[in-house]
Formats: structure tokens, C-alpha cells, sequence
């Protein structure tokens, strides 16, 4: 379905795009923002995603899935954005943190749990980007490990093994923040 | 199974991928080993809060964003068709139609002209004979506005009028020795080579007047662009036309034809010959 669609743009018929677009642009802003953290540039990646889904149409062949060529693209706009933004980038989980404690006058458990969850976006912002994105990929954006693993240009097995390995790295970074 | 494979497979126990016999074995592990059994409910515990992240909402100008976007890319990508030559002709022929304010004024002008013929009848009792040479005078004058419309728009700065310009002599019936000189002028010398395209375009199109098969031959050597050229060259074996044989050849000779088009030339005077 969304491979006929995407043919039919190769084909010329670009206003197919908005279908995809309509269909997709959620899935993609979660990718994105679980990603990099920054819900404004991640709005301007799905823009640019778009884009060069559009430009770069004729390598859509149709042989893997639409999906796993949205997210082939949407992994080169994020390289791109990281090497612009380095900085700002590390940066804003821990600012997001920080606001989340300063609004300190939630009842003891919602509070609790704010903490809670800002250790764990705090985690999963220290992983290395190519751990990350693999729980993301998974947990978040609910792919097949044989997705993954079409995705990043990889096996099965190699992605079995990274997803086991990002969440140990998880667990010791969560309960080292925790602590 | 050893300890080490198990808690491997936990995150695949936890996504549900796990395929029902391995995870059977997996299960029986688990009932047998409490270790394993707690690094699973640690794992799990991280895993089913790792949901709770929420995704924030993207803004609505996302969306109106994206449609702007795609407009801009589709207009850009018609103005790169419309200069390419073989796309040419296939996509600009929907396009191509007189301006809607002067298509508007001929709708205006044939009510007219049932207007006044229906007066005529109703009221002044006129012989058929007188009817009918007053709806000749006036479909006359029809064709007469339209080959003027056509001349000035020639002249037009614009070259976008110009292109529509020469759209306009699809609907004009008796062409005459004017609209020719006129569009074999354009063809020589618009500056734009789009319209001298389009030009090219609509004179194949009356190649059954000797003066108008004469004049292509004519244009092959006063063309510069490479485009025109092979444009031609494509017409002159449409036609079968033998006399441009000779001024084929001239091209082929200069030392400012491009590469491309020589080959073209070539292999158009063997196809003649
Ligand atoms: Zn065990």
C-alpha cells in the first residue's frame, strides 16, 4: 500500500506525497524526538525528511518496505542536525531536568514520578546514538527486529545483540541517576 | 540454554518477537532460575517505564508547512520539465491554452454573434442568404481578432505569453502567410528557447505549406542552441525532408556545433540519404 504510493510519486504523481505525509509525520516526530530530544528541530527534520523523499524519490525502488526507506532517510537528516548542533544537543535533557525540579510544588509521589521519568530521558540521552536508536527504534516506534535490522543496513542477530547490550547500558546509567 | 543466552533474549521475551518454541525454553529457564527471573523483572521494570516518555504534540503549522512545501516543489519541478524537450511537448499540451480573460472574450463574442443573428431573424425577417453572410462576416471577424490577438502577444516581454502566444494557432483554422512569418521569426530569433521549442512545435504542425517546410529548412543553420538543433534535425526525419540535407551538413561542419549534436547530425543525414 504505502510502497504503491510512494511508486506512484517516483512516477511523477507527487501530490501522493501528502498521503504519506498525513500517514506518517507522527511516527516519523517520535523517531526524531526520542532522538534528539528537541521537539523544534525535530518538527524542521520532518520537513526535511519530506523533502528529500521528494528529491530523492527515483531511489525508492519498492524492493524493501516504505517504512524502512522513510527511516534510512530520517537516520541521515539526524546525522546531519547532530553535526550542527552539537552542543545544544547534550545539552537539553539536562535543562529539561533541571525545570522539572524547580516546579517543585506537585505532591511528593507526582513529583516522584517527574524525577523518575527525567532520569530515565536522562538515560536514554546518554546512550550512544547507535544504542539509542535501536530502543527507540523498537520500544517506540514498534519495528521488527528484521526492520531494524533492514534499516541499519544490518542482520538480525547484530541487531538482537545491540538491543540487548543498549538496554544494559540503560539499566546502569537509569539507576546510577537514580541513586 | 546457559544463563548468559537467556538474558540475551529478554528484550525480545519483552517486545513479543520472540517466536513461541524458543520462548517456551525460555520460560522453562526462567521457572528454574532465580537470577535470571530478577534481571528479567529489572529489565521488564525499565522497559515498561521507558513507555511512560511521552511524545510531545507537533504544532498545526507543521502540517500547512509541508503543503507549502510540496506546492514549491511541485511548480519547480513543472518549470524543470517544461525545459527538457522530450517532456516538453507531452506536458506543456494541457497547459496550453489561450489566457482564461481572452478566452472569456470570445465566449463574449460568440454570444454575441448568436445574439445578433437570433435579433436579426426575429425581427428583421432577413433572407437566409443575408443571415448567413452576416454569420460569415462575423466568424470573419472572429478569426481576424484571434490572428491579431495572436501577432501582438508575439511581441509580448514575457515569454510566457509568447509561448502562449503560439498555442494560439492550434485554434486559428486558415493560417496565413502572416502567422507563418511570424512564427518563423519567433523560431529564429526569441531569445527564449522554450517558445523557439514550442515554435518549432507548432510549425511541424502546418509542414503542409511549402513556405513553412522552406523556412525550417532555412532555420537549421541559424540556430545556436544545441537543443534546437537536435530538435530540428528530429523534424527534418519526421518530414522526410531531403533539401535539409545540405544545410545538415553545413552544421555538421562548423567548428561551434557542439559534440553531441554532431553525432546527431550525422546519423540524421544517414537516415535521409
Ligand atoms: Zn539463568
Amino acid at each position: 500500500m504505502d510502497n504503491a504510493l510512494m511508486l506512484k510519486v517516483r512516477e511523477g504523481d507527487l501530490d501522493k506525497m501528502g498521503l504519506l505525509f498525513e500517514r506518517y509525520h507522527r511516527e516519523l516526530f517520535g523517531f526524531l524526538y526520542h532522538m534528539s530530544g528537541q521537539p523544534d528541530g525535530s518538527e524542521d527534520m520532518v520537513q526535511t525528511v519530506f523533502y528529500r523523499m521528494l528529491k530523492y524519490r527515483h531511489t525508492f525502488t519498492g524492493e524493501g518496505s516504505f517504512r524502512a526507506w522513510m527511516y534510512h532517510l530520517a537516520r541521515n537528516v539526524l546525522a546531519d542536525f547532530r553535526q550542527k548542533h552539537k552542543r545544544s544537543a547534550q545539552q537539553y535533557d539536562l535543562a529539561n531536568y533541571a525545570e522539572k525540579i524547580a516546579g517543585g510544588l506537585a505532591a511528593d509521589e507526582a513529583l516522584h514520578k517527574e524525577q523518575e521519568l527525567a532520569a530515565l530521558r536522562e538515560a536514554l540521552a546518554s546512550l550512544s546514538p547507535d544504542y539509542r536508536e535501536v530502543l527507540v527504534l523498537s520500544r517506540f516506534q514498534e519495528l521488527k527486529y528484521e526492520e531494524i535490522a533492514r534499516v541499519l543496513g544490518t542482520t538480525e542477530g547484530a541487531v538482537k545483540v545491540r538491543v540487548h547490550r543498549a538496554m544494559q547500558e540503560l539499566k546502569k546509567f537509569f539507576f546510577s541517576i537514580e541513586q | 540454554m546457559n544463563c548468559e543466552n537467556v538474558k540475551e533474549q529478554l528484550p525480545e521475551w519483552l517486545n513479543e518477537q520472540l517466536p513461541a518454541a524458543e520462548r517456551a525454553v525460555l520460560d522453562d529457564h526462567l521457572a528454574g532460575c532465580p537470577d535470571c527471573r530478577q534481571e528479567l523483572n529489572a529489565t521488564r521494570q525499565l522497559w515498561q517505564r521507558l513507555e511512560n516518555i511521552p511524545t510531545p504534540e507537533m504544532r498545526p503549522e507543521v502540517r500547512t508547512q509541508f503543503y507549502a512545501m510540496l506546492g514549491t516543489f511541485k511548480a519547480e519541478e513543472t518549470a524543470r520539465q517544461r525545459s527538457r524537450w522530450t517532456a516538453l511537448v507531452h506536458r506543456l499540451l494541457p497547459w496550453w491554452k489561450p489566457q482564461a480573460a481572452l478566452r472569456l472574450a470570445y465566449s463574449l463574442l460568440l454570444v454575441a454573434v448568436g445574439v445578433a443573428a437570433g435579433y436579426g431573424l426575429q425581427y428583421w425577417q432577413m433572407p437566409p442568404l443575408a443571415y448567413k453572410q452576416q454569420i460569415d462576416t462575423l466568424s470573419a471577424q472572429v478569426v481576424e481578432m484571434r490572428q491579431m490577438m495572436m501577432l501582438s502577444l508575439l511581441e509580448n516581454p514575457s515569454a510566457t505569453e509568447r509561448l502562449r502566444a503560439v498555442s494560439f494557432t492550434k485554434d486559428i483554422t486558415d493560417v496565413d502567410g502572416r502567422i507563418i512569418d511570424a512564427l518563423l521569426t519567433t523560431l529564429n530569433n526569441d531569445p527564449n528557447v522554450n517558445v523557439r521549442l514550442v515554435t518549432l512545435e507548432a510549425l511541424v504542425e502546418l509542414a503542409g505549406d511549402a513556405r513553412v517546410r522552406e523556412g525550417l529548412v532555412q532555420a537549421l543553420t541559424r540556430q545556436e542552441s544545441p537543443l534546437v538543433q537536435v530538435a530540428l534535425a528530429d523534424v527534418m526525419v519526421q518530414l522526410q525532408e531531403r533539401k535539409s540535407i545540405k544545410p545538415l551538413r553545413q552544421l555538421l561542419r562548423r567548428e561551434d556545433t557542439n559534440d553531441l549534436v554532431k553525432a546527431k547530425l550525422a546519423q540524421t543525414i544517414r537516415e535521409l540519404s
